[in-house]
């Protein structure tokens, strides 16, 4: 059971250089192997600041961050890049599709970064990956000539390209409507379920963070609720502990 | 692990592809700079060699003088243009004794294209009420066909004089009055006048010429002159031109007791005008480079702003910051390359066009090393240029992009 991928030991962080403000205060945590994680917390709770320090896009002001092994804090901004290439994929709130590439080139662009050309079986798999989204048919359109719910499902397939041990989502369905919030969110679980693939889902859809393994609430800059689903699951309606952590 | 330099191509492409229209207009406004530059230097170019060719075509590039003759105005007196502004005697030069091992050694030199010995005097020539001054030339005319050309420029009687008879200027014959087979008198100081007919008339294309110069064989003038064997000049012409202050220079120190003077040092005022002409046309050129230089600047600027977010989510998905600099170094290039290339086709068009245009007259010349600098200080301009907007949109910040959104 005790298989950590990422952990952070006293991570703080603070932006500004002579008015500090202080957003996170000493983050503590470990996260398993497959886990499928959502963080929740009020607008200004520093969730995207943490995710941005647990996907290596930016760095903690003190403490550390290890995934994989790894200790983020060893690498430099170069190798940074390659870690977050090789280990990690991303999921935003907005797509951020290229427009000047088509739906498969843009779920290849992971790999072309550091290959430049995508040998056959690389291709197969980016489309059993669109395939698996439901937009094989839609392979060889421009990015941006397809609908917002359809450009969010391609970044998932291009999140997924390289085989990453974690996915961080920060708001992936917030521009979605139900529909497509659900679909989107299904897909994501059946990728934990089928690839083993750690998930760590920002939202403020209190139904989709009950439904996940672990909830983390934060609040002010700390961790205020650390939640295992799996053993305590939350009451769907109308229970008295959603409130609380779901404000 | 290192990036692919492939992926940085095909981003720089589609980035260039998708403005399509904004490409196509940068890459016609550096076209049309090059245009400018590779029309503007053939033209100025052409003009300049015409202008040389002109002053050194039919003209010693360098005359070799006695060094103890006289003053520096008979060591000029046997310059083919300055010649007749200068009233020198005879008695001013000093020969040159020893000139057969001089021209042997001068010929064993690969860079000397003729070696002309040339005997001067000056005398007045009479006939009826005219009295003309002229400069007596004598010298072997087949040799001095290699630097004058006068059998081909002889336009009336014969090309060569035989004994006591003369070729004169055109000019000179209608001051006179005389035709080919007609009798002139020939003066020299100290001398009683000499019958001398004259065989042919020449024109040489330059006035100076035509008016003063009254041509013999070398002998004949070298007794006239009572100088034996000896002569008071050589004359030389170079292979290439720009080169003759140099040789010049060279022989100079291998022969202390001779003046050597090129064409560069008696047409100094013209090749200052030459030179102020050439950096008017570097004047035009550096501003051309200068709007080639915004131009790319401004349009990659534009294009990073444009494309802040796709950098950032790439930046996100791991590419390096050099990277994206070098996917816009590779645009500036690109937009250089098609702009110089196509620019230059359309200035060699427009000198065509020009030609066709303007008539014969004028000569344009394109030499390889006018190209290569427009060309390549072209491209080097746009990859400046690229340089400061790569720089900046490479250091973008992925979380300032997905922050907002
Ligand atoms: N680059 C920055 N410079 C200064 N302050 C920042 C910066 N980034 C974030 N902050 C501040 O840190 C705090 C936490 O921001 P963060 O984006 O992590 O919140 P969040 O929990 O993701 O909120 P939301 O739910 O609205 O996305 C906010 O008060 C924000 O203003
Ligand atoms: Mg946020």
């Amino acid at each position: 059971m005790d298989n950590v991928l990422l952990k952070t030991i006293n991570t703080t962080k603070e932006f500004g250089q002579e008015i500090k403000s202080p957003v996170l205060f000493g983050i503590n945590l470990e996260i398993q192997a497959g886990e499928f994680v959502s963080m929740i917390g009020s607008s200004g709770s520093g969730k995207s600041t943490l995710l941005n320090i647990l996907g290596a896009l930016d760095r903690p002001t003190t403490g550390e961050v290890i995934i994989d092994g790894t200790n983020l804090g060893h690498l430099s901004d170069d190798q940074l890049a390659y870690f977050r290439n090789r280990t990690i994929g991303f999921i935003f709130q907005s797509h951020f599709l290229l427009p000047q590439f088509t739906v498969l080139e843009n779920v290849l662009i992971p790999y072309l970064i550091y290959a430049g050309k995508a040998p056959t079986e690389i291709k197969a798999r980016a489309l059993d990956l669109l395939d698996r989204v439901g937009l094989i048919h839609r392979k060889d359109n421009r990015a941006n000539a397809i609908s917002g719910g359809e450009q969010q499902r391609v970044a998932i397939a291009r999140s997924l390209i390289n085989h990453p041990r974690i996915i961080l989502a920060d708001e992936p369905t917030g521009n979605l409507d139900s529909k497509n919030t659900q679909k989107v969110f299904e897909m994501l679980k059946s990728i934990n379920r089928d690839y083993q693939t750690t998930f760590i889902m920002v939202t403020h859809d209190h139904a989709l963070a009950a439904s996940c393994d672990r909830l983390l609430k934060l609040k002010d800059g700390l961790i205020i609720e650390d939640l295992d689903l799996l053993k305590q699951p939350l009451p769907k309606e109308e229970d008295r502990c959603a409130p609380s952590i779901l404000e | 692990m290192k990036n692919s330099l492939a992926f940085e191509f095909s981003l720089a492409r589609r980035f260039l592809e998708e403005n399509k229209l904004q490409t196509l207009l940068i890459v016609l406004g550096i076209a049309i700079g090059v245009a400018v530059m590779v029309f503007l230097t053939a033209l100025i170019d052409g003009l300049q060699a015409d202008l040389i060719q002109k002053t050194v075509g039919k003209a010693p590039h360098i005359v070799v003088t006695s060094a103890e003759a006289g003053s520096q105005e008979a060591v000029k007196s046997v310059d083919g243009h300055k010649v007749l502004m200068i009233d020198t005697t005879q008695k001013d030069q000093r020969p040159i004794g020893e000139y057969h091992t001089l021209v042997n050694a001068i010929w064993a030199d690969q860079r000397i294209r003729a070696v002309l010995p040339v005997v001067d005097g000056s005398g007045l020539i009479r006939r009826g009420q005219v009295t003309r001054g002229v400069l007596l030339r004598g010298f072997d005319l087949d040799q001095a066909d290699r630097i004058y050309d006068i059998s081909n420029s002889v336009i009336e009687g014969n090309r060569k004089p035989i004994n006591n008879s003369v070729l004169i200027g055109k000019d000179l014959a209608v001051d006179l009055g005389v035709s080919a087979g007609d009798p002139i008198l020939l003066e020299l100081p100290g001398q009683d006048p000499l019958a001398l007919m004259v065989d042919g008339i020449f024109d040489l294309g330059v006035s100076a010429i035509n008016q003063r110069w009254l041509v013999m064989d070398q002998r004949q003038a070298a007794a006239l002159l009572g100088i034996g064997d000896q002569v008071t000049s050589l004359e030389l012409q170079v292979q290439d031109v720009f080169l003759s202050e140099q040789i010049a220079r060279a022989w100079s120190s291998k022969l202390p007791n001779y003046q050597l003077e090129s064409w560069q040092e008696t047409n100094a005022q013209l090749l200052t005008a030459l030179k102020s002409q050439s950096s008017s046309s570097y004047t035009i050129q550096f501003f051309v480079l200068l709007a080639v230089i915004l131009g790319v600047a401004s349009v990659l600027a534009i294009n990073a702003v444009q494309k802040s977010k796709q950098i950032g989510i790439l930046k996100a998905m791991g590419i390096r910051t050099n990277s994206v600099a070098r996917a816009f170094m590779i645009q500036g290039v690109v937009l250089g390359l098609m702009g110089s290339i196509s620019g230059f086709g359309l200035g060699i068009f427009l000198t065509k066009i020009f030609i066709l245009l303007a008539g014969q007259q004028l000569t344009l010349l394109l030499k390889p090393l006018s190209v290569v600098v427009i060309l390549g200080s072209t491209m080097l301009s746009a990859t400046l240029s690229a340089y400061l907007p790569a720089r900046r949109v490479s250091q973008l910040n992925p979380i300032e992009v997905i922050r907002n959104g």
